[in-house]
């Protein structure tokens, strides 16, 4: 299980770079890692989602060439927030998966974007929203559900057979 | 909460905010050198991996692609080479018509098209059944026709269909002339399937290969000038009273399909209607 974590932190961080691409709709491509910290930090609690945020967010930010530590430090703050919250939510429902993976991608946006201000970003904050964070959090929403579902299916097929 | 986690997220944010001001100031670029001597070699495999899986998928569907294509391409040239034959069928067809209603509406005499229904095309007996018969009003001997020249004449009718005897026949007989020469003779069918003139007169056996033979039109059977076929070749017989020449009949008779009945009387020169008299 550690192995999987380990490579779903650290794959999941290059592999946006590298596989985010073939994913693309309507040159709209989601946000894997932050899915990958979102899953983890509702199982595992707030520390475990911070830290995997920030190591996924770290190696997101080499392998796609930009600032070391935007994505770490909103990506760590995102898998803090959930890892506390979580445990409240009742995250097993596809309603609250799609809107709560939405909101979630809305809220990492707009840390990076403030974040990218401090440091004088250049884009102007609507187009920002209207074509990249707003798309990418609806894909985000429902590929997320999607794999909600596969790893709960995965679950109980291998508590059947065990 | 315990306390640990707002500590890792404290120091995460600090480290995190010490790092962005750091580049931004130009200082640690080793940071992401470092890093990159970690990610680079992942992604390099990463990227190989998906290159030969994407690459895979698309030669899978592009293999897939051509397959329903070259399904959709076959069925359409069936049905194209279908239609085409079906058009060439068409356009023969009317080729045909219009060439026997030409030689129909120019004909100084009255004539019944028909249809021929069957061949007989045995060695004893060479005739075709059109039909046309009793009911249309056709009569015993009548002269058939066609667009390229004489076939032959009726020699039984029935209710609905008349039997034709074909220049080939082996009982035919017809009268006839050279154009070019004006020898008489008469043509005959041969059992073989072929024609000859014979009884050509010693001296007018002037005729020469490819001279073209016509009705004569005497017996009042048929018309005079009606193509009936060109000289093949000539049998010399030396100083015998009669020649006799081999002949290529005007009409392909395993061809045609449409006939004209001449139905009237009358003894006038149709030479001038057929396209291969006019040389």
């Amino acid at each position: 299980m550690r192995t999987f974590v380990a490579v779903a932190i650290f794959g999941g961080g290059i592999a946006h770079a590298t596989l985010g691409p073939a994913l693309r709709i309507a040159d709209v491509a989601p946000d894997i890692p932050l899915i990958m910290v979102v899953l983890l930090a509702l199982r595992r609690g707030p520390e475990f989602g911070c830290g995997a945020g920030f190591v996924a967010g770290l190696l997101q930010d080499a392998a796609s060439g930009g600032l070391l530590g935007v994505q770490a430090l909103t990506k760590a703050l995102i898998g803090f927030a959930i890892g506390a919250v979580g445990a409240r939510l009742r995250v097993s429902q596809p309603l609250v998966q799609v809107p709560g993976l939405v909101l979630l991608t809305i809220a990492e946006g707009l840390a990076r974007f403030s974040l990218l201000k401090l440091f004088r970003f250049p884009a102007p904050f609507g187009e920002l929203m209207t074509y990249v964070v707003l798309p990418q959090a609806l894909y985000n929403g429902f590929l997320g559900a999607a794999l909600v579902l596969a790893l709960a299916w995965a679950e109980s097929t291998r508590a059947r057979t065990s | 909460m315990k306390i640990r986690a707002f500590v890792l997220l404290g120091t995460v944010a600090a480290v995190c905010l010490l790092l962005l001001t750091l580049q931004m100031r130009g200082h640690i670029a080793g940071a992401s050198d470092a890093l990159a001597l970690v990610t680079t070699p992942v992604q390099s495999v990463l990227a190989r991996v998906n290159r030969g899986t994407v690459g895979l998928w698309s030669t899978y569907r592009d293999w897939k692609n051509v397959r329903a294509e070259n399904r959709r391409l076959r069925e359409e040239s069936q049905e194209l080479r279908v239609a085409a034959l079906r058009v060439t069928e068409t356009v023969e067809e009317n080729r045909r018509l219009r060439r026997l209603l030409a030689l129909k509406e120019s004909m100084p005499l009255a004539t019944l098209s028909g249809e021929i229904i069957a061949r007989e095309w045995g060695g004893w007996v060479r005739s075709l059944t059109v039909n046309r018969g009793r009911a249309d009003r056709v009569a015993r001997l009548t002269a058939v026709i066609g667009p390229d020249g004489l076939i032959g004449r009726v020699v039984d009718v029935r209710p609905g269909a008349s039997i034709v005897q074909v220049l080939t026949d082996p009982t035919s007989t017809v009268g006839a002339h050279a154009v070019r020469t004006r020898t008489q003779g008469i043509v005959e069918g041969e059992p073989r399937g072929t024609v000859r003139f014979k009884y050509m007169a010693r001296d007018g056996s002037g005729i020469q290969v490819g001279d073209l033979v016509v009705t004569s039109g005497a017996g009042g059977l048929f018309p005079r000038g009606i193509p009936v076929g060109r000289v093949r070749a000539i049998d010399d017989r030396g100083s015998a009273l009669f020649h006799y020449a081999q002949l290529v009949p005007a009409v392909d008779f395993a061809r045609i399909d449409e006939v004209l009945l001449i139905v009237g009387e009358g003894t006038n020169d149709v030479a001038a209607l057929f396209p291969s008299t006019s040389d």
